[in-house]
């Protein structure tokens, strides 16, 4: 087995009777962008701040190819890290906020010198080099955060929620900047989000937390496409669950049994049902159609709402069992759709539908 | 707001009457102290009957008073290091310190400021009788830094309060040992804390007189303890010179303190 660039093994933090974080083991291969993703108290930023050395986990181990990093004090641990709150030092000029991790390291002036200016270059802000923290925006902040931390070239750079301070405009176009800065410099990330878009957006790959514990690591589209559980699949992008009961699974896939009597064929089934257990059915909302295909189960609706939104409708539609559905047909699929019939048929591919347990 | 400034109509005028007669209250006494050093009346008679440098000159004529503002000067010094730094540990403490007894140590460091100074000057005198530092520049040292701890705790509690600590991480994260993060960025952070602690204890001690009273020995005498005694011994205009040089001193002191927080602030 090849030696992992990262690895977290095992990490647990218990803060007197609560445990933040409970058992996490990951491999993070050099190079990688990978987001904790997870609702806040889920133990993401404790992980996080495990790797930092600002907090000692109770047990498990963090290793940089292959060796502890856990009795290396945090400013030996050479990493780099940029922090939710803004954390220029706001006597210091942008320059001299720049080359304060280089200057600790006693590097020459000379050196010094050419590496601010890089990376000035590197994150657009030449023209404000002697301008005072005080005097840039929150954006500016995170970008010169961003080039501090990354002066030193650190093999790792820990991001936890640096752009929550942000509003949603300035926050794409900084994702867009990491993104950038990530492909060029190569450097391994270690991201924090509670904001799944921004996951999306960003990772390689996505470990989503869950109460102390890593739910499902992958990429987005495994996240999304092919959620582990019913928490990841509620967590990332929007899902409809509907009650059914578990018939039989062959191969992986399962024949079930929904509300309205209907059985459907060949969903995506993870663990093991009994027959005859209850279960539920996730279809994503974009996953329904409007026009029956030759493998598509179908579902009798009663349609409450339509509203246009632009590259997609959106329609609220209530089953014959009285659940409510979100149904998101592209509005190209919604040309000859007749809205003055309150009762139609919907349609959804097996395929992409997943069962759960209840 | 209940009571709105714009809209009091007739009563503005009444509450600007008595604001300026509260701070004439308060400010006329020194105003007279200062007037009366120029004037060239011995008994110090008002209005005076000419306008003179006498007294100044004599003031600085005789080494007495000059030695006496030095020991003055030398012990609020010592005094304002001394209390800056230990409100500095102490504030760390206080601030960042999770101990039990934290608010009783926080009450503890407080309390000279609202402890009757008579009690306490009798309390230290007694003590430092016994251990044979009364009349010694320790003496007044220690105990000033006692009375000036407070005006040094408070403004760099406050200051500390203020500073996020996620910056002194980050300085961490950088490389910087603990110590160092907190000499090159912390301490810089909240250097506004530290001038006015400064300035605070320098003048607690500066113009202290009832502990002074106590410590002083006839060869060691701070400036206001030189003021008191001289005005027991002869009424001598003398005096209003010496305590207009302390008022000027005094209101220098605090405009760099408002100085460097307006230039601080931008």
């Amino acid at each position: 087995m090849t030696q992992p660039f990262l690895s977290i093994r095992k990490l647990r933090k218990a803060f007197g009777a609560i445990t933040a974080v409970h058992d996490v083991t990951l491999d993070i291969p050099k190079g990688e962008f990978l987001t904790f993703l997870g609702p806040s108290g889920s133990g993401k930023s404790t992980t996080l701040y495990a790797i930092a050395g600002f907090q000692d986990p109770s047990s498990g181990d963090v290793l940089l190819q292959g060796k502890s990093l856990l009795a290396v004090p945090s400013h030996k641990r050479n990493i780099g890290m940029v922090f939710q709150r803004y954390t220029l030092f706001p006597h210091l000029t942008v320059a001299d906020n720049i080359a304060f991790p280089l200057r600790v390291r006693r590097r020459p002036d000379a050196e010094v010198k050419r590496k601010v200016a890089d990376m000035l270059a590197m994150v657009r802000l030449e023209s404000f080099a002697a301008r005072l923290p005080g005097a840039l925006s929150g954006g500016q902040q995170q970008r010169v955060a961003l080039a501090r931390a990354l002066a030193y070239d650190p093999p790792i750079l820990l991001m936890d929620e640096p752009l929550s301070a942000l509003d949603k405009k300035l926050r794409e176009e900084i994702q867009a900047e990491i993104r950038r800065i990530h492909r060029e410099t190569g450097v391994t990330i270690l991201y924090v989000t509670h904001d799944q878009e921004e996951a999306l957006h960003l990772s390689d790959r996505i470990a989503l937390f869950r109460d102390g514990r890593i739910e499902q690591t992958g990429t987005g589209e495994d996240l999304y496409l092919r959620p582990a559980t019913d928490f990841v699949a509620g967590f990332i992008g929007n899902s409809n669950f509907l009650a059914a009961e578990h018939l039989e699974t062959i191969d992986g896939a399962a024949t079930i049994r929904l509300g309205d009597g209907s059985v459907v064929s060949g969903v995506n089934v993870n663990g093991t049902f009994g027959k005859g257990q209850r279960a539920r059915l996730m279809v994503r909302p974009e996953a329904f159609r409007m026009e029956r295909n030759p493998t598509s189960a179908e579902l009798t609706v009663e349609i409450v709402d339509v509203a246009f939104y632009g590259e997609r409708r959106r329609i609220v539609a209530r089953t014959a069992a009285g659940q409510e559905l979100d149904i998101r047909p592209t509005t190209a699929a919604m040309e000859t759709y007749n809205s003055s019939l309150p009762r139609r048929q919907v349609f959804f591919d097996p395929a992409a539908a997943f069962l759960f347990p209840a | 707001m209940l009571l709105d400034y714009d809209r009091m109509g007739w009563l503005r005028v009444a509450l600007l009457g008595f604001t300026v007669l509260v701070a004439a209250f308060l400010l006329l006494p020194v105003v007279f102290i200062v007037l009366l050093s120029f004037g060239s009346s011995r008994w110090l008679a008002f209005p005076p009957p000419g306008w003179t440098l006498k007294w100044y000159g004599e003031l600085f004529a005789d080494p007495a008073w000059l030695e006496a503002a030095l020991t003055s000067a030398r012990i609020a010094t010592i005094t304002a290091m001394l209390a800056v730094l230990i409100g500095l540990l102490a504030s760390f403490a206080l601030v960042r310190g999770h101990f039990r007894g934290r608010e009783i140590l926080r009450g503890l460091l407080l309390t000279p400021m609202v402890l009757p100074v008579v009690v306490f000057a009798i309390a230290i005198y007694a003590f430092f009788l016994r251990l044979g530092l009364g009349g010694t520049t320790i003496g007044f040292v220690v105990a000033h830094t006692v009375l000036a701890l407070p005006f040094a705790v408070i403004p760099i509690a406050t200051a500390l309060e203020g500073f996020d600590k996620s910056i002194e991480d980050a300085a961490i994260v950088c490389g910087a040992s603990p110590l160092e993060a907190k000499l090159r960025i912390t301490l810089p952070s909240i250097r506004i804390g530290i001038f006015s602690a400064a300035i605070f204890s320098f003048l607690a001690s500066w113009d202290e007189v009832v502990v002074a009273i106590f410590m002083a020995s006839p060869t060691l005498q701070t400036l206001p303890v030189k003021i008191w005694g001289s005005l027991r011994s002869d009424l001598s205009p003398v005096i209003a010179a010496a305590s207009s040089l302390l008022v000027v001193l005094t209101l220098a002191l605090m405009a760099v303190t408002a100085l460097l927080r307006r230039k601080f602030r931008t």
